[in-house]
């Protein structure tokens, strides 16, 4: 498979190629090209079945046993040598003497083990058999005398005395050379030219046939959903799962990162072989997870791990991450118990705010409104006509309208090209991440926009501070200065201690219980709990998705569950991130009957009058004791 | 009446203001609802996934497993499973590569209906098969309903919609590819000319389920410009692969064509009522009405059995093939009467010996190919 480098190298190859429209459709021409040659010619069928066989029709339903019989066989699987049997003949699995009567006689079981004749370029023939690859499975868990008892929930898959090996394999077909050789596209019929020079006639090999044979080993047989699909046959099974007392693997397997990679279309994830079979050998020796001999044992999985197909760079303890985190049935664990409390921090936060929001729309619904404090409109009036006063009383300056929109836009790409990781198994999810250009692109986006997101946080800090120093060296109402930690609570977006009885109260007027509604600074405790909400945010987000994306460093500093627990922190904070903005801040800044279509704050950084006197009255009054103006009562009695 | 008017006008003003706070309130309501429903959703996931296993998603289990009838019902697309990978497996029970499946008729009354299945021969194990491969192609109608031409009047009927059509694009592209006229045509093409085969080898790659090598010629030639030597090669690379892809499988159905609608025949005429009737006694176990319900649902059907060579003839079939728009070198394999003779020596309960008839002229060469 070659190192670590050469995959993830190889991981990007298959991203760009998925982004590049032309190349694709060059390298789908070129490749056409090698199935439209008339390699016919090689094909193997001496007896001409295919002149019968070729019709999907040739088929029957047999009613008593409820199936279909298909004797349907793909021609185009031996005109295009589309697999390593497109060159068998038709009796080397099935015997002579049974098919070269028409009606066919009763046929026997195809043993996947007897010896067959494969045809070789200038007519040589060599004997084969798979009967080594029989021993491997009865020395691996998988043995024959297993295979052939299994019990299906639905009833038996397999018609009486086929092969076992059906449960597995089909027809083998030949992945795409390019996946290993990127070039080969371009290059075209070019690239067997030379080859043909001497063996076309001379020492004659099939050098396009070897080649899509060499290229389709060197990659896994098949892709890793494709093979996910084949281990879920009977892994996820019911039946099978009770009776060998299997946990759902194949289910907690695609709730990990491998497994949501694999259901994105993804090739270079892992697979359930990467893990479950030692590296050196083959599927067919796989062994359960009690033998030590296992790679999945527990004293060797951080070999698997660090394997040098996958985190050869890694800290032995990279293992202790979960590649099968499944917390339902893992109750009682650290990682269940912070999920769990993830949830209830989500209830905790998004619920008031969802309380609010409600209750502000319904205060509409039954048409219940505050007839606003005349005093303060004419305070408000009054600051306006101060040539100051406009600008003074624009709540949103312009560098925090830029600082802003530059975070929506880093919301939303991180929205957009992280939500198909933890929706993996949504349809919308694969279109979304194609649409990207392949999950290896989607990821790249991801990582650097959440980059960016945490340099304009920094960037904000560097922003707030100089405010924060101003604040610091005011003098104390007790004497000396506020100094920066009492300072805090003074910034403009922080919930003071003393403010949250006017949350109670803006609650308790929305409830009905009080007649008049609370009155605010420059923010509302509403809109300084967002904002706490993006800060503490995007700091949990930002370190986590440091610690996963540069997992295989941070092993070296941590265990692996402290990356299943950054997992369950990223994707709860993403979560609530993502409701509580899509939810409630789109309704309260979009859809709500007071701003719809869209708030203007944001824009112009102005505020509506009545908004001003109604719920930021201490502001005005802040604005206008700056600017020398005088008090509401008097400006009323004026 | 201007007093009258100025009483008029608040009271328009009123109006308009109540509509106005009205569809406010009631915004505001829909809002509330759409608000709470989302964060329920919102909650809910989270704490189902939580408390309780989520089951293998259907990318990973919606596979068939088994070849059951049901699945000669479903496209290959209505299979999560099946269209969320390149290549996915074949049913368990099968070796062979099953990358393309029967094309499912939703217009066939005799299988919609629930009588027949869409593989309805099933007697006769000598050639049921080979009357089932039929199925793919032809409507029912063609051997079982009544008709007075000879040769039979027919017309091709559209899978996907049912109505008529003109012979499948697979047929008309070898058919202009191996014309005298297309012939010339292409051989001095022009940019028309490579749109047109482009247009056919696509039509031709769509009716028959995405067959890849059909998919990949067309693409292909589109590919390439109409004046190089590239395209020539791809047109003599069409002539070899088409006839390949003669298997039946067009998109398209051919079946009787009802003169006085000009449609296709798609059901036994006046059957309906006798269908239904049929059914729901089947279904309550009553038998008794069964035999006359059977005989007005086949009413018009055709009473003496139809042999291969009906057909399958040089000259004087009941098919008219060339009329149905297939080209000459397909005409020439369906009418060797020596295949059909032997099929009905077969059905006649006499086996036959392979190799003979089918065995190709020139042996396969062993070697490698020659490519462009």
């Amino acid at each position: 498979m070659g190192n670590g480098q050469e995959r993830h190298g190889k991981n990007e190859r298959l991203g760009w190629r998925a982004t590049l429209t032309a190349v694709r459709a060059a390298a789908l021409i070129l490749a056409g090209l090698a199935t439209l040659t008339p390699a016919a010619s090689l094909a193997a069928d001496p007896d001409n079945c295919l002149f019968c066989h070729e019709f999907r029709g040739l088929s029957r339903y047999d009613r008593e046993a409820g199936g279909v019989h298909v004797y349907f066989v793909d021609p185009d699987y031996f005109h295009d040598l589309a697999g390593p049997h497109a060159r068998l003949d038709c009796t080397a699995c099935h015997p002579r003497e049974e098919v070269a009567v028409v009606p066919h006689f009763p046929v026997s079981r195809v043993n996947c083990t007897q010896v067959c004749h494969l045809s070789e370029p200038g007519r040589q023939e060599r004997r084969f058999s798979h009967s080594n690859v029989a021993a491997m499975l009865d020395a691996s868990v998988h043995t024959r005398e297993m295979l052939s008892q299994i019990q299906f929930a639905g009833g038996p898959l397999l018609e009486p005395q086929q092969s076992v090996c059906l449960y597995c394999h089909d027809e083998p077909v030949f992945r795409d050379p390019a996946n290993v050789f990127p070039a080969l596209p371009a290059l075209g019929s070019r690239a067997f030219d030379r080859c043909d020079v001497c063996h076309r006639a001379q020492i004659p090999v099939d050098a396009e046939y070897y080649l899509r044979h060499v290229a389709s080993r060197l990659q896994p047989a098949r892709p890793p959903l494709a093979q996910t699909q084949v281990c879920a046959v009977c892994h996820s099974d019911p039946e099978v799962r009770r009776t060998h007392d299997l946990t759902d693997a194949v289910a907690s397997f695609l709730r990990s990162f491998h497994g949501k990679a694999a259901l994105l279309g993804d090739h270079s994830t892992a697979n359930c072989l990467d893990c479950h079979v030692a590296a050196g050998e083959n599927a067919h020796l796989m062994l359960g997870r009690a033998d030590p001999r296992s790679s999945v044992n527990p004293a060797n999985v951080a070999s698997a791990c660090r394997s040098t197909a996958c985190h050869p760079g890694a800290d032995p303890q990279l293992a202790a991450a979960s590649v099968h985190l499944d917390l339902p049935t893992a109750r009682g664990t650290l990682e269940f118990l912070i999920a769990a409390a993830f949830i209830l921090l989500t209830i905790g936060t998004f619920g008031p705010s969802l309380l609010l929001c409600v209750l502000e729309l319904f205060q509409i619904v039954i048409g219940r409104h505050h007839e606003g404090r005349r005093e303060a409109q004419a305070l408000v009036g009054a600051v306006l006509a101060h040539p100051a006063g406009r600008r003074r009383l624009v709540r949103i300056t312009v560098s925090q309208r830029y600082q802003h929109w530059i975070l929506v836009l880093l919301f939303v790409t991180l929205a957009i090209t992280g939500f198909p990781m933890k929706f993996a198994d949504r349809t919308w999810a694969r279109s979304l991440v194609d649409s990207l250009g392949g999950l290896h692109v989607t990821r790249t986006i991801h990582h650097w926009a959440g980059v960016a997101l945490m340099l304009g946080f920094l960037a904000h800090l560097v922003y707030a501070f100089p405010a924060l120093l101003r604040i610091a060296r005011r003098p104390a109402p007790g004497g000396g200065r506020v100094g920066l930690l009492r300072g805090v609570w003074q910034l403009p977006m922080v919930i003071a201690p003393w403010e949250l009885p006017k949350a109670i109260q803006q609650l308790a007027y929305l409830v009905g219980l009080r007649r008049e509604p609370p009155t605010f600074g420059r923010f509302s405790v509403k809109e300084k709990f967002e904002y706490i909400g993006v800060f503490w945010g995007t700091t949990l987000l930002g370190v986590t998705g440091l610690l996963l994306w540069g997992q295989q460093f941070f092993s070296h500093y941590f265990s692996g569950r402290v990356l299943n627990i950054a997992l369950i922190a990223h994707t709860y904070e993403a979560f609530l991130a993502i409701i509580h903005v899509g939810i409630l801040h789109i309704v309260n800044v979009v859809f709500s009957p007071h701003v719809f279509p869209l708030s203007m704050a944001t824009i112009t950084g102005a505020t509506p009058v009545t908004e001003l006197a109604d719920a930021h009255s201490e502001f005005v009054q802040d604005v206008a004791r700056d600017l020398g103006i005088r008090g509401p009562e008097d400006v009323s009695r004026g | 009446m201007a007093r009258r008017r100025r009483l008029v006008m608040p009271s328009l003003r009123t109006i308009w203001r109540s509509i106005v706070s009205l569809a406010k309130r009631a915004y505001a309501a829909a809002l509330i609802v759409l608000v709470l429903w989302l964060s329920f959703l919102a909650i809910r996931y989270l704490v189902v996934t939580l408390m309780f296993p989520t089951p293998t998603p259907a990318q990973i289990t919606g596979i068939p497993k088994r070849l059951t009838e049901a699945m000669l019902e479903s496209r290959l697309t209505e299979w999560p499973g099946v269209v969320s990978t390149d290549r996915p497996r074949a049913p368990l029970a099968r070796y062979h590569r099953l990358d393309q499946w029967i094309q499912p008729d939703r217009f066939d009354s005799c299988t919609q209906s629930g009588c027949h299945s869409p593989l309805p021969h099933a007697r006769r194990k000598e050639v049921r098969a080979f009357l089932n491969m039929h199925a793919t192609a032809l409507h029912c109608a063609i051997c079982h309903l009544k008709a007075e031409q000879q040769p039979l009047l027919t017309v091709w009927y559209d899978l996907g919609t049912g109505g008529a059509r003109s012979a499948p694009d697979v047929l008309a592209a070898y058919g202009w590819l191996t014309s005298d006229i297309g012939r010339q045509e292409l051989a001095d093409p022009t940019p028309e000319t490579q749109q047109r085969l482009v247009e056919l080898l696509r039509g031709a790659a769509r009716q028959s389920g995405d067959v890849p090598a059909l998919t990949q010629l067309a693409e292909h030639v589109a590919a390439v410009h109409y004046s190089s030597p590239a395209f020539q090669q791809l047109v003599e690379t069409a002539r070899v692969t088409l006839p390949r892809h003669f298997r039946g499988e067009y998109g398209a159905k051919l079946t009787l064509l009802d003169t006085s609608s000009q449609q296709p025949v798609l059901e036994s005429p006046g059957a309906e009522p006798a269908i239904r009737a049929y059914l729901r006694e089947s279904a309550s176990g009553d038998v008794a009405g069964r035999p006359e319900l059977w005989a007005a649902i086949h009413a018009n059907h055709r009473p003496q059995k139809l042999h291969c060579t009906d057909c399958h003839t040089a000259a004087g079939g009941l098919l008219d093939f060339a009329a149905a728009g297939y080209p000459a070198a397909r005409l020439e394999e369906l009418s060797r009467p020596g295949v059909f003779t032997m099929i009905e020596h077969i059905a006649g309960g006499q086996p036959f010996q392979l190799p003979g008839f089918v065995r190709p002229e020139e042996p396969q060469q062993s070697q490698p190919a020659p490519r462009p």
